[in-house]
């Protein structure tokens, strides 16, 4: 199957939802078009939460406006952070210490945890399946006080700084060993969450086959992160970035493409990436977290793509005597916007929120970016 | 106490409208309900998507431009009493967000969410921890209790 | 003489409802504490908080003006609900058996419908702030099929409602005819005169298969979750609801609970042959039937996530021919 095609031209009628919807963790506008309760066509309006942060960053100093990417968005401000960092630490040629790219991998995948954990809870909410939803929840509050150990505060961590990360983020002993225990204790909770998961015959008939995404479909509407790869499609940029050369980790993919594909593919992401940080727990080398010794000059455009827990992340700006320039930001929702559209056609009204829960949606993200029109 | 006020102390019904913050406030408060760590409903506090249900409105975000109608539109169909609790440095005065355009008044900010619908109660935070929302939510009882 | 049993036959039968009802109000609190908070590892609310606590806050609100296209009708509707749910118990008692009209399976029948059509108004008529009144500008330049008729989310689940008239509650009816077939004769005190001599039905073949039938028709008419497609969260958040506010939230909060245990109440006067009458040490029973459902009710909703047509449809269709075997079991 390359293209869904709807079932009927029909419009019956136009059912809107939003801004404000309990299926919905942030503010936006989706109007259903259907007819019997099959949906045939979605319109997504994004836009609704557009604050114009890249405009505010325009001509601030480069440390500030690292700080304020952070507020991007709450789900992944670290990676929003990192990646802003790398931008301008590939435009200056800074070398970071092995030990602070350690810290950022572990806060990158523990990010990774807590998005995926909360991705498989609001599916399940949106499933109306409250008890999975719970259980879920309650392993992501491990993780959440993981990240405020390392990190300071439950959201907003600002971890990584120009040559590293902040000294208050740097992992001690005791830290590296909760971390450790922790690990372990959201594997066991995972396995058996999965294990549960997976057997439950209702809750499996009520995914399998729904919103499904052709792999073709998928790389026509340049779908990135999980979402793609959850149409059988091995990209991950974590294999081409330095920060993760030294560790071993496979690429997950499911074959279908459909709210089962992407919810076990979470799932199984976050077992690699318990994987990864069990591996920077047991190697993270010794040494300072900051280099300061660098300097500033002006630079032409310097571009930076990171695989965040969504999708690619593209920061990009110009220096000029230290303050930011021609900030553009691209976040992975914009990509999949696309494909929550795409994946709700032909599916019952009660599926159509959970197809667009399916591609992760963050629009709280997305909503500073401008739409690049293809003609 | 009354029968008035020992029900209300009793059955609180908090509605969530989110007005284009960073998504980190909502998601700590959906967690401080959701979670079983937290627990809202352990203080009699419950979750409600319907504005003819709520008691109390919790507010995240700077209200962004096409956000600020839907907020007042909620916030009238609730019937009285009703109290509002601005969550997270954005709701309470705009947060990084306000000043976007210096002095120029900006566009696409109608916040704080004071200046659209009277405030009650002001957590602060970025982002606001689930222990602090359910404590500004719980601290508007006396209020609640004594409103006709 | 006579005129005095019938007035004590009366307080009797009286007495019987308030007390079902007052019990009723604890039992959205069990459902909520003890089954679903504890499957969920949490504290959970107090006993009293949603069943009866939240119906008399919301006594004390203030009576906004509905948004309706018939705000009076819409009004009525939830407490017709009431007086149906009262009828039921009331023609559940054994004072009432005196009465042909209420005594028999086709009021209880005819009264169900009527509760079920309820639903269809309430969605027809409630108008929320929650989907096209919401104030967006959706219809503009650019925007996809500016020209389509635009619904209300509780448009939606009240044709869901319809398609639940239709082949929903099959199951339920099924399960209530189960009975006859043994009892042979539609009138309540028929039905608890031959389990009196003969045993109750729920444990013969038919009656056991029946009692499976009546609890899913038990969570389909009370649009529990799995069954809640007329007001699941994730898409008609809370359907025919939607609009209802201050004292008439509180009728449809107390409804709810009201229902769950009449509806217990009929299944032991119709499986058990015990007819509720507080005079009676088998009143018991009668409100642990009641429990017994409700907690049942718990786990599963707890454990199900709701289902879609796709799903209901088999669950259903599973169900009634079950209902079937189960009628035609008791007729050979």
């Amino acid at each position: 199957m390359d293209e869904k095609v709807p079932r009927s031209n029909i419009i019956e009628t136009e059912i809107p939802m939003g801004t404000v919807h309990p299926a919905a963790l942030e503010p936006y506008r989706v109007r259903f078009f259907v007819e019997d309760e099959i949906v045939q066509e979605a319109e997504i309006t994004i836009g609704v939460n557009h604050r114009g942060i890249e405009r505010i960053m325009e001509g601030l100093p480069v440390e500030k406006a690292n700080a304020l990417t952070e507020k991007i968005c709450g789900i992944c401000s670290n990676s929003h952070i990192w990646n802003s960092c790398r931008t301008a630490e590939i435009g200056l040629g800074i070398e970071i210490p092995e030990r602070a790219t350690y810290i950022r991998v572990i806060m990158g995948e523990l990010e990774r945890l807590h998005s995926h954990f909360l991705y498989l809870a609001h599916g399940c909410e949106v499933l109306s399946h409250e008890t999975f939803s719970m259980r879920i929840f309650y392993l992501r509050e491990i993780v959440m006080e993981l990240l405020a150990m390392i990190g300071g505060n439950r959201v907003q961590y600002g971890c990584s700084v120009l040559g590293g990360v902040r000294p208050r983020c740097d992992v001690d002993e005791a830290k590296l060993l909760r971390l450790k225990n922790d690990m372990d204790a959201v594997e066991e909770g995972l396995t058996g969450f999965v294990e549960r998961f997976l057997a439950d015959s209702v809750v499996q008939s009520r995914i399998t086959g729904v919103g499904a995404l052709p792999h073709k479909q998928a790389i026509k509407l340049a779908v990135t992160g999980p979402t793609l790869r959850a149409t059988g499609v091995a990209r991950d940029l974590r294999t081409t970035m330095f920060e993760y050369d030294n560790f071993d980790f496979n690429v997950i993919t499911q074959p279908d493409g459909d709210v089962r594909s992407n919810l076990v593919m979470r799932a199984l992401e976050s077992f690699e990436s318990i994987k990864i940080i069990r591996q920077a727990i047991a190697n993270i080398p010794e040494g300072k977290v900051v280099t300061r010794d660098w300097e500033m000059f002006d630079t032409d455009i310097i571009e930076s793509y990171i695989e965040v827990p969504r999708g690619t992340l593209y920061h990009s700006y110009a220096l000029e005597s230290g303050r930011v320039r021609h900030c553009i930001i691209r976040t992975p929702s914009m990509a999949n916007i696309g494909a929550m559209k795409y994946a709700c056609i032909g599916e019952q009204l009660t599926d159509a929120q959970l197809c667009i829960v399916q591609c992760d949606p963050c629009f709280t993200c997305t909503d500073r970016a401008i739409e690049i029109i293809r003609r | 106490m009354g029968l008035k006020s020992f029900s209300r102390a009793r059955a609180i019904h908090v509605m969530l409208v989110y007005t284009g913050g960073c998504n980190g406030c909502d998601i700590e408060i959906v967690n401080s309900i959701l979670s079983p760590r937290f627990d809202a409903e352990q203080y009699n506090v419950f979750l409600t998507w319907n504005p003819r249900e709520a008691d109390v409105l919790v507010v995240t975000g700077p209200v962004t431009h096409l956000n600020r109608k839907p907020l007042e539109e909620i916030y009238k169909a609730i019937p009285n009493p009703k109290l509002v609790v601005a969550a997270g440095s954005c709701a309470l005065m705009g947060g990084v967000y306000k000043n976007c355009y210096g002095d120029i008044p900006s566009e696409e900010i109608e916040g704080p969410v004071e200046n659209i619908i009277p405030v009650d109660a002001k957590v602060p935070g970025c982002a606001v921890r689930p222990q602090d929302v359910l404590a500004g939510v719980v601290s508007l009882l006396p209020i609640l209790l004594d409103a006709d | 003489m006579f005129s005095n049993v019938i007035s004590n036959s009366i307080v009797i039968a009286a007495i019987t409802v308030i007390v079902c009802f007052i019990i009723s109000t604890l039992l959205p609190g069990i459902e909520r504490k003890y089954i679903h908070a504890r499957i969920q590892q949490r504290i959970g609310p107090i006993l009293i908080a949603p069943g009866i606590m939240a119906p008399i806050k919301f006594m004390f609100k203030e009576n906004v003006k509905v948004e309706s296209p018939v705000p009076g009708l819409y009004k009525i509707l939830p407490i017709l609900c009431f007086i149906v749910v009262t009828c039921l118990i009331i023609a559940l008692t054994p004072q009432a058996f005196a009465i042909p009209a209420l005594s028999s399976l086709v009021a209880i029948v005819g009264l169900l419908k009527v509760e079920e059509i309820c639903y269809v108004l309430m969605g027809a008529l409630s108008k929320s702030v929650m989907s096209v009144r919401m104030p967006f500008p959706d219809q503009i330049k650019g925007a996809a099929h500016n020209n389509v008729t635009r619904s209300f989310v509780e448009d939606i689940s009240s044709r869901r409602s319809l398609r639940m008239i239709t082949y929903g509650s099959f199951p339920l009816y099924l399960a209530l005819f189960a009975p006859i077939t043994q009892a042979r004769s539609i009138f309540l005190p028929d039905i608890v005169a031959y389990q009196q001599a003969h045993g109750p039905i729920l444990f013969t073949v038919s009656g056991a298969i029946a009692a499976i039938v009546f609890f899913i028709g038990y969570m389909i008419i009370l649009n529990e979750y799995p069954f809640s497609i007329i007001k699941a969260k994730s898409d008609v958040i809370e359907g025919p609801y939607m609009e209802y506010a201050a004292k008439y939230r509180a009728i449809v909060y107390l409804t709810r609970g009201f229902f769950m245990m009449v509806l217990g109440v009929l299944f032991s006067v119709l499986f058990l042959g015990i007819p509720p009458l507080i005079t009676s040490w088998s009143f018991l029973i009668n409100i642990v039937v009641a429990l017994i459902f409700v907690f049942m009710m718990g786990i599963f909703s707890a454990f199900s996530p709701v289902f879609t047509n796709r799903q209901l449809l088999p669950t259903i269709l599973g169900t009634t021919l079950l209902g079937v075997l189960a009628v035609v079991v008791g007729l050979l």
